[in-house]
């Protein structure tokens, strides 16, 4: 029997021409990827690609059914979407929130996703802003509050919200309660991986570097980390989390807010489950920056 | 193939659309989303010079006829005579020149105008452009952003695109809107134009050095640090978008039409880490191919 996952391993093997890239489209990995192709070919009766060294080509058989194979899959997601919009117990939203978001403004999201959408389930992952992106482009999620800037390819998105951040930095090293960028002399930046969002990441060190010209980064899985490598003495933490406090570590506003965190809800045009998605939108945005 | 390219606008917090070939064997090509029609920003000058080029071979226009620039009328930019204070006397082909080398934009409204947008649109089918629509020049772009953001001038208008904290006005980047070409279809130009297919041999050759003659070498020219090889090229630029289109040639003589075209993440003006990753992306594309 064909399956949805067969006619997205075709698909995504047709446009990447390569086995990992198709299996990151598909979001598998490359051995299950492999295996769904011979099997989708066995089931045809036709090889559907050549596989060279490195590269990955369309037979003329596999030119002659990928039309087909889109087709089906597009018929797919309209009955995915049909289901959604008939459901009785209301739609369910998938909602991505990046790391970045502070717990309190998530939590907004998705509670304002709840009264907003009346009957609706909410379901909440965090992830890195472009697995997020990726994720709302494939479907996987309904809408995600990212990183800006960052590359959106098609989707849609929302007006950028500017939250407050704060530094936090080992106690004793400044005393003011308001601090200016060039104050934060000597210790690393606690930053998350550059290619979780490499726009928003050099925006936020080319900014710094403005104002402190040394002092470097020390990459973190997570603000836990970060606020623990401040209690150490060890790195400077900037988060817009207002509640991030611990003992030892000193909460300071930014004078002039030169590092507002950036954040946008994204979601596709073509996968909303809501009628009116830019109302939705609006009031979520909302509760997004309040 | 394609996965490397993808890394490195990933990598710089880009959407990017690509096309290169080799001059000697055009079947043999990288691309990534090369059929996608993007806005051109100041690669429109391309066509435009091409478009010039086929109206004096035609003996429709005299290159050496002189008009005289009023600066009230001019179109504003940087460079060129958009930069001039005063009334400036010049030839048709030295404003093709001005248009081409320093990317004026004065100079290309004035060609424009005489050479028309129908007269155009006609030619560039005749090349056999199915991709490449020049709707307006920069002038009209100009006032559409106004009009879009709403702003009183040409620079406070540009100043919302650059602005990271806020979100574009809908449509700035719809290629529906303005002077548009998909990557492949500058490559197919620059193919036909470097054979002569297109022009006369002194107007083939009047492009060539012409392209030759750009000052930008921060975006193509920068993926190749040598001397030795030749880079002849058209670049634009215009809020978040980063281009170029040219001919790479190396030592010995293998020749390479390449077009990257990117959406940055980021707004603002000075972005090197961009024009960089187009040089990159070229110089990947060179050695994939050669």
């Amino acid at each position: 029997m064909i399956t949805e996952r067969h006619l997205q391993i075709f698909i995504a093997l047709a446009e990447e021409q390569h086995f990992g890239d198709a299996a990151r489209a598909v979001g598998i990995t490359q051995p299950p990827l492999s295996q769904g192709l011979r099997r989708l070919e066995a089931l045809i009766g036709s090889k559907l690609f050549e596989r060279g060294a490195g590269r990955v080509e369309l037979t003329p058989a596999g030119v002659a059914l990928l039309p087909y194979a889109r087709r089906a899959l597009t018929s797919i997601e309209e009955l995915h979407q049909a289901a959604i919009a008939r459901d009785p117990e209301g739609p369910e939203i998938r909602l991505g929130l990046a790391p970045e978001v502070p717990p309190s403004a998530g939590a907004a999201v998705a509670a304002a996703c709840g009264s907003v959408i009346p009957g609706s389930r909410v379901t909440v992952v965090t992830a890195p802003t472009s697995s997020l992106v990726n994720q709302v482009g494939t479907g996987r999620l309904t809408l995600a509050a990212v990183l800006h800037p960052a590359v959106l390819d098609g989707l849609e998105a929302g007006p950028v919200s500017l939250l407050p951040t704060w530094a936090l930095v080992p106690a004793a090293t400044v005393d003011t309660e308001v601090v200016a960028l060039r104050q934060l002399k000597g210790l690393p930046i606690a930053v998350r991986p550059r290619a979780e969002a490499p726009a928003a990441r050099d925006l936020f060190l080319d900014t710094f570097a403005l104002h402190r010209p040394d002092g470097g980064t020390v990459v973190v899985t997570d603000e836990r980390a970060g606020l623990a490598m401040a209690a150490a003495g060890q790195a400077i933490v900037v988060t817009a989390d207002p509640a991030l406090i611990a003992p030892g570590v000193g909460r300071h506003r930014l004078a002039d807010d030169p590092l507002p965190l950036r954040l946008r809800l994204v979601w596709s045009r073509t996968r909303t489950p809501f009628l009116r998605p830019n109302d939705v939108m609006a009031q979520l945005t909302e509760a997004l920056a309040s | 193939m394609n996965a490397r390219i993808r890394g490195i606008f990933e990598d710089a917090g880009v959407r990017g659309w690509m096309h290169a070939i080799s001059l000697e064997d055009p079947q043999a090509s990288v691309e990534l989303d090369a059929d996608v029609v993007v806005p051109l920003a100041s690669v429109y000058k391309l066509p435009l010079l091409a478009g010039f080029c086929r109206l004096v071979d035609l003996g429709e226009l005299d290159p050496r006829e002189r008009v005289t620039l009023e600066p009230s009328a001019r179109t504003a930019g940087p460079t060129g005579l958009s930069a001039f204070a005063d009334p400036v006397t010049v030839s048709l082909r030295d404003l093709a020149l001005s248009m081409a080398t320093v990317s004026d934009n004065a100079s290309a409204d004035a060609l424009l105008d005489i050479v028309g947008l129908r007269r155009l649109a006609e030619i560039l089918e005749s090349f056999g452009l199915r991709r490449t629509w020049v709707r307006r020049g920069t002038a009209a772009n100009l006032r559409d952003l106004q009009r879009r953001t709403g702003a009183d001038d040409a620079d406070a208008a540009l100043a919302v695109l650059a602005d990271n904290d806020r979100t574009d006005p809908v449509g700035v980047y719809e290629a529906a809107n303005g002077s548009a070409a998909s990557a492949r279809d500058l490559t197919l130009l620059l193919r036909r134009l470097w054979a002569g297919e297109l022009l006369s041999a002194s107007q083939t050759e009047f492009v060539k050095t012409t392209m030759h003659r750009q000052i930008f070498l921060h975006r193509l020219a920068s993926g190749f640090p040598h001397d030795g090889v030749r880079v002849a090229g058209k670049t634009g630029t215009f809020g978040a978008l980063r281009h170029e289109a040219g001919v790479v040639t190396l030592p010995g003589g293998a020749a390479f039409a390449i077009a990257v075209l990117t959406l940055a993440a980021r707004g603002d003006f000075r972005q090197p880490r961009v024009d960089a990753a187009i040089g990159e992306a070229a110089r990947v594309a060179v050695d994939l191919l050669r």
